[in-house]
């Protein structure tokens, strides 16, 4: 049932924000298939640390797919080949004994890189601090069934709360837009009860927001979808672009 | 009026302007295909269809300067789009990939729009700033497309249009906001039905006028 | 010093309300003259730090990742327990209480847990006000599920990924707070020492993980909410950044450590299968409310699942747990299973699996209804492990998840250092000897948003705060030997990487002071221990440098106080001669092989307190007084 490959890996490697970087080429013989990709990259610093080399640099922390923390670009694809998959959860079985395999860090201009694959990503943050939340003090609620929530709503704004903020919508998309990620949390904020109160002010905010850290425009080119890991669908952007348009011409925000 | 600056000058606000600008166009090509097919009914029903176009006077003009302010929209904000688009990825990737979202049409659309703004110049040169004191237009057409290479530029040109229609159509609906997991599929269905539309119509006639003439 | 837990007098249901009318209070006006210190990000820190902000305090907020939404608590899957009793079968605060002090082994305090029952209704009211997308009913209102050592269903979900959206509640009100500038966020920051002026926590040493750089910041309360030391087995559930220096650190400045060798053991976790494997996956308890755990009545079985027929199976839980069956606690499944792959009827390649299967339920309610609620469990499933769970059953095993234990709080949430709050799993908190499932999001929440708040009032009223800076000399001292011991790592230039020593201690901890335990092998261990830091210290390569992003040397930190932590829990564990919750010694057990306890010597929480490095450090007892629930062996037939 094991199985082991043996791999050509290009990692980006650079030292530092601003720094230049280069593609380097590592050996990575005897990789089990049962491994994740990212325990292949352990196993890769192991190798290097014990030979005198600085270990790869990378993001990473749940390593079962909903923190978000991980990603890279694998051979032109945002975490991997792998249909709904972040990069901890792409096992090495779907490589084949002799690949290449090249891994590039998220490439945006407001995901500058800190060091090798690790980038920043405080610009969704950003977005998020614009008005991503329902503006409630803590205590001082009603009794939680007092706003019913049709079953529907519930489901659709939970296919878009499952967002898991990675990044990788903007690394993959052709303009590093972040419009996936904005329309998953509008989408979910606006589709419940609770978020109508303040929906108008959240879209024009959030919008304002995301511009100004100069994120790309969304084109439509749907390789945002088809790369994000928990499948968010393009509609949530639609939404957006709804829920806009209702606050822009008809709100009284401004 | 700040809201309205800030609106248009928005990410959505400059992809509303291309939509419906573009949606506009559509519906443009959508009524000169209907006209030119009349060229299918031979010449006078040609000439009839122009002749009946004229007699509507101002209302032409308008729609003119109506689609060249549109046309200027589309363009300036198509521009903009692109060099804030490629300003938004300093570094590229070495291996880049498409991960089943692109299509032919959304990958090119900053090219074949510009191909297609190039064409519709020659075609207005061709065909609108044109002296039709002596001739009627049938002719003018028929004469045109009796030279091989126009029938070759025109016939190319509607294959570009085809495929940047087969991307601005679908998209300027999501980007107006009509995604709907309901009827979204129709819409795309209808976006390929349009774009073959355009270019099988439009495509076709250089070749049927070439073999005509 | 005798430890005063500060729990209110009178009856148990009037304490907290009694309590919060006799705590000082902070006027309002004069709450923005008050600096907090928030460390961690999770349910508790991110909703404590927001809280707090909303009242007026300012707050400093530091996670270690690069953002406060990827704090552990996001890999919660199943839900949250409130008492709301929605469901009309029978719920109570009191039932809840008694669920938990019971599903605890009796070793927590009987006030701590009844607040957390009663607060818990009030989380639910909060995050669905916040916008947490909680399952519904067709007639939109909550639904719930059941989960492991209740007969009530109590559990609010969304889908399996509940503890991700409760925690992106917190992130979003924390985010708001940023926005309205009360919290200031400091990311990729790592706590490493807490600084103590005058016997009170006045502020913390941090590395920022980007440049290297050491930074100080003052304040007049600390908050430590840095989660749970369950990577001191190297595979566990956790995170890959979850540790425990920071409650170490605050340990050896004088807070005391209680309960350390309280851990849970999760029974349903995919099984290992490599020797790289880095971390282990959980796999929700709900899915035990469909599950059926089985093993081949025969050792050594071979057969694929679908050759076993009935008759051969045995659903050990169901048959030795009738009235509870698959849903009996944690630490009872946990050591069930390990029972029977002890016999030899463990399946898979390595023997150490049961297997969880869902056909019978696939049967009864078609495979939607299944997909509906665990779909994502067993995509994860999949993913991992290449094989379809709609088909075959799963394979499952018990795995480290969650670790009751921490630094030792009052009734207020304060160390017993002043000043020093310690929230969530980081405290030894309301879970006694074993938590129940979707409790610890609860306690999290309860904890951050609704007990804090008020407590720190209290303190923060009624102490006596000097003005201090960030110049002052502890601060310097403090910084100091943050660095020393930073060149000393960096300076050891050993053969054997940090990872293979951290893989090491985990083998240790699992064989010796996991599941079950006994004082020959705790002796060993804590020799073996012992010798590993001495060679880590010797041995260990650290590479690059102090002065910029470096992963390796912030691992080694970590992995050089899991080294000393390791036989803190050791000793504690060696301290503890009786059996309770997921402590289970050899030695004790009943003839059924449940864990058995000795309420004469133990009924108490143990706090250690550092008494120096080399030496062993001091127990205090805090006697465990139970006035409202009657002591009894745990019983789930």
């Amino acid at each position: 049932m094991t199985k082991t490959i043996s791999l050509t890996l290009k990692i980006w490697r650079q030292n530092g924000p601003g720094e230049k970087g280069r593609l380097e080429t590592y050996p990575a013989d005897d990789i089990s298939t049962d491994m994740s990709f990212l325990e292949m990259l352990d196993v890769i610093n192991e190798k290097l640390t014990l030979s005198g080399q600085n270990p790869i640099a990378f993001d990473h922390d749940c390593r079962e797919g909903i923190c978000g923390m991980c990603g890279a670009v694998v051979n032109g694809r945002a975490h991997g080949p792998e249909k709904g998959t972040t990069l901890c959860q792409l096992h090495m079985r779907h490589f084949k004994d002799g690949d290449t395999i090249v891994i590039e860090p998220w490439r945006a201009r407001t995901f500058p890189v800190i060091k090798d694959l690790v980038v920043d990503r405080g610009a969704f943050d950003t977005i998020i601090q614009a008005g991503g939340f329902i503006s409630v003090n803590t205590g001082g609620t009603p009794d939680a069934n007092a706003i019913p929530v049709a079953h529907q709503a519930a489901e659709k704004a939970m296919d878009a709360a499952a967002c898991i903020g990675c990044g990788a919508c903007v690394a993959a998309c052709p303009n590093a837009s972040a419009m996936l990620f904005l329309g998953a949390k509008i989408s979910h904020l606006g589709l419940l009860p609770q978020g109508r109160p303040e929906a108008a002010r959240r879209a024009l905010n959030m919008l304002q927001a995301m511009d100004h850290l100069g994120f790309g425009n969304c084109t439509n080119e749907r390789e945002c979808e088809a790369e994000c890991p928990k499948e968010i669908s393009i509609v949530n952007i639609a939404r957006l672009n709804r829920e806009f348009f209702k606050a822009a011409f008809f709100s009284d925000q401004t | 009026m700040n809201w309205l600056k800030q609106t248009i000058w928005s990410s959505i606000g400059k992809k509303l302007m291309m939509a419906v600008t573009g949606l506009a166009f559509c519906g443009f090509l959508a009524g000169h295909l209907a006209g030119n097919l009349t060229i299918y009914g031979g010449k006078s029903m040609f000439n009839s269809y122009a002749a009946h176009l004229h007699s509507l006077g101002p209302l032409i003009t308008v729609v003119e300067w109506g689609l060249v302010f549109f046309a200027v929209v589309h363009i300036g904000t198509g521009l903009i789009l692109f060099y804030l688009n490629f300003r938004s990825r300093p570094g590229r990737y070495a291996v880049n990939k498409w991960a089943g979202g692109r299509t032919i049409g959304s990958a090119t659309m900053p090219y074949t729009g510009i191909l297609v703004l190039a064409f519709v110049v020659m075609h207005l040169i061709n065909f609108h700033f044109v002296d039709k004191g002596q001739t009627t237009i049938y002719q003018i057409v028929l004469k045109t497309f009796g030279n091989p290479l126009y029938v070759a530029i025109y016939v190319v040109a509607m294959i570009v249009v085809a495929v940047h229609v087969s991307h601005g159509f679908w998209s300027a609906f999501q980007t107006i906001g009509a995604n709907h997991p309901k009827y979204m599929p129709l819409i795309m269905v209808l976006s390929i039905a349009f774009s073959l539309a355009v270019g099988f119509g439009f495509g076709l006639l250089p070749i049927f006028l070439w073999t005509v003439g | 010093m005798a430890l005063d837990a500060k729990i209110p007098a009178g009856p148990l249901a009037e304490k907290w309300d009694r309590h919060r009318f006799e705590l000082k209070m902070v006027n309002p006006a004069n709450k923005r003259k008050y600096e907090v210190i928030v460390i961690g990000t999770g349910l508790a820190g991110g909703s404590a730090a927001a809280s707090l902000a909303e009242l007026g305090y300012n707050v400093k907020a530091f996670c270690i990742q690069d953002s406060p939404r990827r704090a552990h608590s996001i890999a919660a899957q199943g839900g949250i327990n409130a008492a709301k009793n929605y469901p009309n079968d029978g719920d109570s605060i009191w039932r809840l209480f008694y669920d938990t002090v019971k599903g605890g082994d009796f070793r927590s305090r009987e006030a701590n847990v009844y607040r957390l029952a009663q607060v818990s209704n009030h989380i639910i009211d909060q995050c669905v006000a916040q916008g947490i997308p909680f399952a519904r009913e067709y007639g939109g209102l909550l639904a719930n599920r059941s989960f492991g050592g209740a007969q009530v269903s109590r559990t609010f979900y969304a889908r399996g990924q509940t503890g991700q959206q409760l925690l992106l509640g917190a992130y979003s009100a924390l985010s708001r707070q940023v926005a309205a500038g009360k919290v200031k966020l400091f990311v990729r920051r790592e706590l490493l020492d807490v600084v103590i002026i005058n016997g009170q926590a006045r502020g913390i040493v941090v590395r920022d993980l980007i440049s290297g750089a050491l930074e100080r910041y003052d304040a007049h309360a600390v908050v430590l909410c840095t989660g749970g030391y369950g990577n001191v087995f190297f595979l566990s559930t956790n995170a890959m950044t979850s540790n425990a220096t920071a409650i170490y650190r605050a340990y050896k400045k004088g807070a005391f450590l209680a309960n350390p060798c309280f851990t849970q053991i999760h029974p349903t976790c995919i099984p290992v299968h490599g020797t790289y494997q880095s971390k282990l996956t959980l796999m929700s308890e709900s899915l035990r409310n469909d599950g059926r755990v089985w093993v081949p009545k025969k050792a050594g079985d071979k057969r694929a699942p679908g050759q076993i027929p009935e008759s051969e199976r045995d659903y050990f839980l169901e048959e030795k747990y009738p009235s509870f069956g698959n849903l009996v606690p944690r630490d009872v499944a946990s050591r069930n299973a390990k029972e029977q792959c002890d016999q030899g009827k463990g399946v898979g390649e390595t023997g150490l699996a049961v297997y969880l299967d869902f056909a019978d339920a696939i049967k009864r309610d078609g495979k939607d209804v299944i997909e509906n609620k665990y779909g994502n469990l067993f995509q994860m499933y999949e993913k991992i492990t290449d094989e379809n769970p709609y088909e075959a059953p799963m394979r499952i095993y018990p795995a480290v998840h969650y670790t009751m234990g921490g630094l030792w709080v009052d009734y207020n949430l304060m160390s017993t250092v002043d000043g020093l709050f310690v929230l969530g799993e980081a405290n030894f908190s309301d879970h006694g000897a074993n938590r129940l499932g979707a409790s610890a999001l609860m306690q999290g929440l309860a904890d951050g948003y609704f007990v804090l708040p008020y407590t720190i009032g209290g303190y923060l009223a009624g102490a006596e705060l000097p003005k201090i800076s960030t110049d002052h000399p502890a601060f310097e001292l403090s910084q100091q030997n943050v660095q020393s011991r930073i060149s000393q790592l960096l300076s050891i230039n050993g053969n054997r990487t940090v990872d293979d020593i951290q893989r090491h201690l985990g083998l240790i901890m699992w064989e010796y002071c996991g599941m079950s335990r006994n004082n020959e092998g705790l002796a060993k261990a804590r020799v073996k221990v012992q010798q590993l830091r001495e060679e880590f210290w010797k041995n260990a390569r650290v590479p690059g440098s102090g002065t910029d992003f470096n992963q390796s040397l912030e691992n080694a930190g970590r992995v050089a106080d899991f080294l000393e932590f390791a036989e803190l829990m050791i000793i504690d564990a060696l301290a503890r001669q009786e059996s309770c919750g997921g402590h289970f010694n050899e030695a004790f057990q009943t003839e059924g092989h449940e864990a058995r306890r000795d309420d004469k010597n133990f009924c108490h929480v143990a706090a250690w307190e550092y008494a120096g490095d080399g030496q062993d450090p001091r127990l205090h007892k805090e006697p465990l007084v139970f006035e409202n629930v009657e002591l009894s062996q745990r019983s789930y037939k």
